[in-house]
């Protein structure tokens, strides 16, 4: 027993001295700068990144790594001391970032000044954070991102490709289905739940306006109950019934839709571009925004807001990708840091990445750069489309809203579009317990489907009840 | 009745008073050299001159107490004294002082790193204690042996011990100390956060590396159904819990008879090419389950093959959700499907078992029976059945318990199944999957951990009461 | 005369429930191949659209319509996640960790189930009645709590060094292996101990015993443990992703990497022929080990069950 002891202690001891050696080397006194940054585009970054530590004799290595954006904010509030100095997430992450202190604030003063200049309005809102009550910006934007519509240009005139009615008429020629989406969570049902009227581009659901992402900060309001929603709601209800209308489809069968026929036109983002051109050939793949809707009288019945013949455009979350900085990277680094995200995030090299890896350039007129690409021969007809669409949908768009702390009341998660997929599909509510709608289809059904799915954003958990007297326009 | 209550009473605090007197007695009887290895280790083995052994014991101790003392800091968290300070977590820095001109930025402290530290401290601290011990132990052996009028024994001789009488030492070593490390440490740590705010949302915004303890404030909020980790377990676990019964249930028993079945049927007499057959079916042992059960998915799914044929035949106009992809899929279907798929990847591990136990059946009883005049099927039922059935009794158990933790049948089938708005666990959901979205997707620890003790408790339950009533466990050691 | 029908009808009888016996099992084996055989389908997928785009997602049609090896040039090649040729160095660190695990687990459950089964010592029961406790904890609980653990020793989150989470890995997939000794043990149960025992008398060592006696006997339960071993780390994509990182694309496994593929957050879906191609090869090796070891795997499970 004593032997076995004995030999314990020696290999524990020689893991715990190994291990102060070892643990406390990490990244901080090192000469290392790691980037993380969209998978496809790691290695034109790598080359980016090569060449300015070379031209400004910086002594550091630039080490650029691929990684699942997706993925990356979940991997750095894990365990921040291992994260790259420089990472890219959503914009909607920066909130959780700034709040559980894996990230740093940018303070370079031309920094500052490059992003106001290059970013429009709706990032500038979404960039700040902030930090024992002063707000710093947190984010820089170097790509964009919003969904639209890939058609089937065989099947689908430019002309038709504009409305959802005119999409209706080529689908009833076809015999077919008219538009299906390539998910039925909120991110892709924003063409619904986002839909923009032309006229004075006020979007239907208000998903969290003013909400700060402070710590303790108020969680802003949240409206899913006004009567254009209700309209809105009531008419894809109807497109959906419809046999040459609107489909459900799951993320993995969607292109089998396009390829074999069973629709003409999907909703999706630019990552479902490759398999889009798979489905449909290049010669044959149509990109366009995402169509408009006219109202009917039998959505607005019983509705005072809205009236029949209001002309929605389906909406979008305009989404950008921005760079980060670590709060755990070595303050010895901070301003080559920034100079390095400065530099990344410039005119230049977004336009340049936008040639190498068709990342689509967040700031403002990036289409002129874009056209003249096209214009030059050096873009496809679809890939030209990919991108100019994506800008100008952005305009019909918000960025995703985001909060503090945890993501348990993130719009989102907690299955809350669930409830918009049982609406429209005018089945009842999976929910358990007594807060169960059985019948959907009335004018009450969709109310309390709204207050269903806007309860669960704002709390994170079925309501107890429902109030005898729904709001309408809060 | 009293005399046998003061017995038990007594026998309670038998090992105790056992150890105290065996302590008393070294320190009374020992010699010089063991009544020092009381303060200082291996004192008592340099004064037999078993010079090794003695620096060995020195120098271990020396490295603990400097340990405990110097602090090693990891990550900016330390070990030793501190880390027993800091286990509290009464003092937890919060950082997030930010210098905009030079980019400094103060980091609070690492409260993962906190629990993980102060229990290996206190895991260290017992060894120390275990080291005294047997470190006094040695010395008083050496004194035993001196008035027998043995020698005592060289390193070299203990060394050569540790290949015969101390052999199951050498051997069992390193899995213990692997087993300490790498499972008996992290499950604590596990067990410890279902005991603190991390990553709940209602108590504490700063995220996952701040937060302090709160007592069984989780536990107690599972029955009440309050905050987000309440909700969730509190609407959501008796219906997991009552599914993976049921699915362990029947996936244990299809299983079961499926693969004895498919055994009796490659066993038949006269049947060529048992070997082609059996390699068939353990192909899909051999197949990865992510692959495998990947491709069953998308056979199924709406636009696989299946789906496509149906509707070419026109026996359905609109594809059927088989896996529960979607929330109004039908969750029942989902289940089926899971039991049947299930059966697919787990009847040939059975039926390669049942074949091994056919092969052994002694021939005659089977002469003997059919010299009486029985039919097959009388044969099938009285001999071989009940045969297989008796081998296999504990692999059902143990086969039981193992798919009340199985992951990937249902995991990678369905994802959880139909989801439910609300909840982070859906339709076909097992505990174990239920698990692995709170831990992994949503890195909430803390009630993951909650569903996790729970979990334990149930198949622990389980596991001790079949497992020692069943002979294989009593009689274990009567084999021979 | 009687006998005679009685034969010819007893005949008959088998003959049919031959035949019908054959009829299930071909059936079944269809039935059991059809998803493999539909994933090296599509391994082998080579369609176009009428432009000249290539077909890479999943397809409705169980027989493709065209045949092709860009599949496989395609995966060699590839450059995921910013590393070149990640397939192949893919396969070589999943090769390494296999192989080592392999011959750490195989001599730690061998050590292990020896020495619970043929020696007798105070702790024995204690210590079995602890593993099967142990083992009754799901393992995700404890995969963050490892990272944490080996992180502070350098073997895994090191930036300077990201090889060493390989080790990380390693250390952590053998570690667990010594508690699944059941089988093993069952296994030497059945060795009589009028073998040791004689030997004892002989004059051995416990050493020697196990190394001269025991070790030959046990050559089928070596091969499987070492079986089940090396097949393991081909498999398992949740724990090594954890533990190597996944920002640690060019030491990653084999299935960490293909799952990867298709799973992350927007995945391309135009991979998935790429991806059956990559199952394809990594289910190469691990079927033709299974096949050949087949008699041993066997005798693994039977003496497992046997046990309990």
């Amino acid at each position: 027993m004593k032997k076995f002891i004995s030999v314990l202690m020696v290999v524990l001891m020689a893991c715990l001295l190994f291990g102060c050696g070892g643990g406390n080397g990490g990244s901080s006194k090192n000469k290392e700068i790691v980037v993380w940054v969209g998978e496809e585009s790691a290695d034109f970054y790598q080359e980016i990144c090569n060449k300015y530590a070379e031209e400004n004799e910086l002594p550091y290595t630039i080490t650029v790594k691929g990684m699942d954006t997706g993925a990356v904010a979940g991997t750095v509030t894990n365990d921040p001391s291992a994260a790259a100095d420089i990472y890219t997430v959503a914009h909607d992450n920066i909130g959780k970032l700034a709040s559980t202190q894996c990230a740093k604030p940018f303070t370079d003063e031309a920094l500052i000044a490059q992003v106001l200049a290059d970013n429009p309005a709706s990032f500038q809102n979404v960039i700040y954070s902030t930090l024992d009550g002063k707000q710093y910006l947190y984010g820089v934007p170097y790509i964009s991102q919003a969904l639209f519509m890939y058609y089937n240009k065989e099947k689908v005139s430019e002309e038709q490709a504009q409305t959802f009615e005119g999409l209706r008429e080529a689908a009833q020629a076809a015999g077919t289905k008219a538009i299906t989406v390539t998910g039925d969570d909120g991110f892709n049902m924003s063409f619904a739940l986002l839909a923009t009227n032309v006229v004075d581009h006020s979007t239907t659901v208000k998903i969290f306006e003013g909400a700060e992402a402070v710590s303790g900060g108020s969680k802003g309001t949240s409206n899913c109950q006004g009567d254009d929603t209700v309209a809105v709601v009531r008419w894809l209800q109807d497109y959906a019934e419809d046999p040459n209308g609107f489909k459900w489809a799951s993320s993995d069968g969607w292109d089998a839709d396009l390829r074999n026929g069973g629709a003409l036109a999907v909703i999706g983002g630019a990552w479902h571009y490759n398999t889009a051109k798979a489905a449909l050939g290049e010669s044959n793949l149509g990109i366009a925004l995402i169509p408009t809707f006219t109202l009917t009288p039998k959505a607005c019945e019983g509705l005072e807001g809205v009236k029949a013949g209001d002309t929605f455009r389906g909406g979008t979350f305009a989404d950008c990708k921005v760079f980060m900085i670590n709060a755990h990277s070595d303050a010895d680094k901070y301003s080559a840091l920034q100079d390095i995200v400065k530099y990344l995030s410039s005119k230049e090299v977004q336009n340049e990445s936008y040639l190498n890896c068709l990342n689509v350039p967040a700031y403002v007129g990036a289409s002129e750069y874009i056209k003249s690409c096209y214009d030059a021969g050096k873009l496809t007809e679809s890939e030209y489309n990919l991108a100019a669409k994506q800008v100008e949908m952005a305009e019909w768009g918000i960025p995703q809203p985001f909060l503090t702390g945890s993501l348990n009341t993130y719009y989102y998660s907690k299955n809350a579009p669930a409830v918009f997929r049982a609406m429209i599909d005018k089945t009842a509510y999976p929910t358990t317990g007594d807060v169960l709608v059985e019948e959907t289809e009335s004018l009450e059904g969709v109310r309390k489907g709204l207050y269903l799915m806007e309860y669960l954003w704002m709390h994170g958990v079925n309501p107890d009840s429902f109030p005898e007297d729904l709001p309408k326009q809060a | 009745m009293e005399a046998t209550l003061k017995k038990n009473r007594i026998d309670l605090m038998k090992p105790f008073r056992k150890y105290w007197e065996k302590f008393y007695k070294r320190f009374a009887d020992g010699s010089l050299g063991t009544k020092l290895s009381y303060f200082i280790f291996g004192a008592g083995n340099l004064y037999h001159k078993q010079i090794i052994k003695g620096l060995l014991f020195l120098v271990l101790q020396i490295a603990i107490i400097l340990f405990m003392v110097l602090c090693p800091t990891i990550n900016s968290t330390p070990y030793g004294y501190k880390a027993l300070l800091n286990l509290p977590m009464k003092n937890v820095v919060e950082g997030g002082a930010f210098d905009p001109l030079t980019g400094e930025f103060s980091h609070g402290s690492n409260c993962k790193l906190i629990i993980l530290f102060g229990f290996v401290t206190i895991a260290v601290i017992a060894i120390y204690f275990i080291l005294w011990d047997k470190n006094i132990d040695s010395s008083f052996k050496a004194d035993m042996d001196l008035k027998v009028g043995k020698k005592p024994t060289t390193f070299k001789e203990d060394l050569a011990e540790l290949l015969d009488s101390k052999f199951h030492i050498t051997m069992l070593t390193p899995t213990l100390i692997a087993c300490l490390v790498f499972t008996v440490l992290p499950t604590v740590f596990m067990i410890a956060l279902a005991f603190t705010t991390y990553n709940d949302p209602d108590m504490n915004e700063l995220g996952t590396n701040l937060f302090h303890w709160n007592g069984i404030q989780n536990f107690i909020s599972v029955f009440t159904g309050e905050g987000s980790l309440g909700v969730e377990i509190h609407n959501r676990f008796l219906p997991v819990l009552g599914w993976t019964f049921i699915w362990a249930v029947f996936a244990t028993l299809t299983c079961y008879f499926g693969g004895i079945v498919l055994a009796l049927l490659i066993n038949k007499k006269g049947l060529k090419g048992k070997k082609l057959f059996r390699t068939i079916f353990i192909l899909t042992i051999a197949i990865p389950q992510f692959i495998s059960l990947l491709a069953v998915r998308n056979i199924l799914g709406e636009y696989g093959p299946v789906n496509a044929l149906l509707q070419n035949l026109g026996w359905i106009s609109q594809p059927i959700g088989f896996l529960g992809l979607h929330p109004n899929d039908s969750e029942s279907l989902a289940k089926v499907m899971v039991i049947i798929i299930n059966m697919w990847v787990g009847i040939p591990y059975t039926m390669l078992m049942t074949s091994g136990i056919l092969m052994n059946i002694p021939a005659d009883l089977y002469e003997a029976a059919k010299v009486d005049g029985a039919s097959t099927f009388k044969m099938f039922t009285k001999i071989t059945l009940p045969y297989v059935i008796f081998i296999t009794t504990p692999y059902l158990i143990s086969s039981f318990i193992g798919n009340l933790n199985s992951f990937n049948s249902v995991f990678l089938l369905t994802g959880g199944g139909p989801t439910y708005i609300g909840y982070q666990a859906g339709g076909t959901d097992l505990l174990v999957t239920w698990l692995y979205k709170l831990t992994i997707d949503q890195g909430s620890y803390n009630t993951g951990a909650v569903i996790g003790i729970f979990t334990f408790l149930i198949t622990a339950t389980i596991t001790l009461v079949t497992y020692r009533r069943s002979k294989a466990y009593n009689e274990e050691d009567t084999f021979q | 005369m009687m006998n005679n029908k009685k034969v010819k009808s007893q005949s008959r009888n088998a003959k049919t429930s031959l035949a019908l016996t054959y009829l299930i099992l071909i059936l079944l084996g269809i039935v059991w191949l059809i998803p493999l055989v539909w994933i090296v389908l599509s391994a082998f997928r080579c369609e176009y659209q009428a432009d000249g785009t290539f077909i890479g997602t999943v397809t409705s049609n169980y027989f493709p319509k065209a045949y092709g090896l860009k599949n496989f040039a395609d995966l060699f090649t590839a450059r995921y996640y910013g590393v070149d040729n990640a397939f192949p160095k893919w396969m070589l660190n999943t090769l390494i960790i296999a192989a080592v695990d392999c011959v750490i687990s195989t001599f730690l459950v061998l050590s292990v189930a020896y020495c619970i089964s043929k020696l007798r010592f105070r702790m024995r029961k204690p210590f079995m009645n602890m593993a099967m406790v142990i083992g009754l904890f799901p393992s995700f609980m404890s995969m963050i709590a490892i990272y944490f653990l080996l992180k502070s020793i350098g073997l895994t989150g090191n930036p300077t060094h990201p090889e060493y989470s390989v080790i990380g890995l390693i250390l952590a997939y053998s570690a667990g292996a010594g508690l699944g000794f059941q089988v093993a043990k069952g296994f030497f149960d059945v060795i009589p101990n009028a073998l040791v025992e004689s030997a004892k008398l002989d004059g051995c060592t416990n050493f020697k015993i196990f190394r001269k006696i025991i070790l030959p006997l046990a050559k089928p339960i070596i091969i499987y443990q070492a079986l089940m071993s090396f097949t393991g780390p081909w498999m398992d994509f949740i724990f090594a992703k954890v533990i190597i990182g996944a920002d640690n694309a060019p030491y990653w496994t084999v299935s960490v990497g293909l799952y990867s593929l298709l799973f992350g957050t927007h995945p391309d879906t135009n991979l998935f022929t790429q991806f059956a191609a990559g199952c394809v090869i990594v289910a190469i090796p691990i079927v033709t080990l299974f096949m050949f070891l087949q008699k041993y795997y066997v005798e693994g499970v039977t003496a497992g069950a046997v046990k309990g």
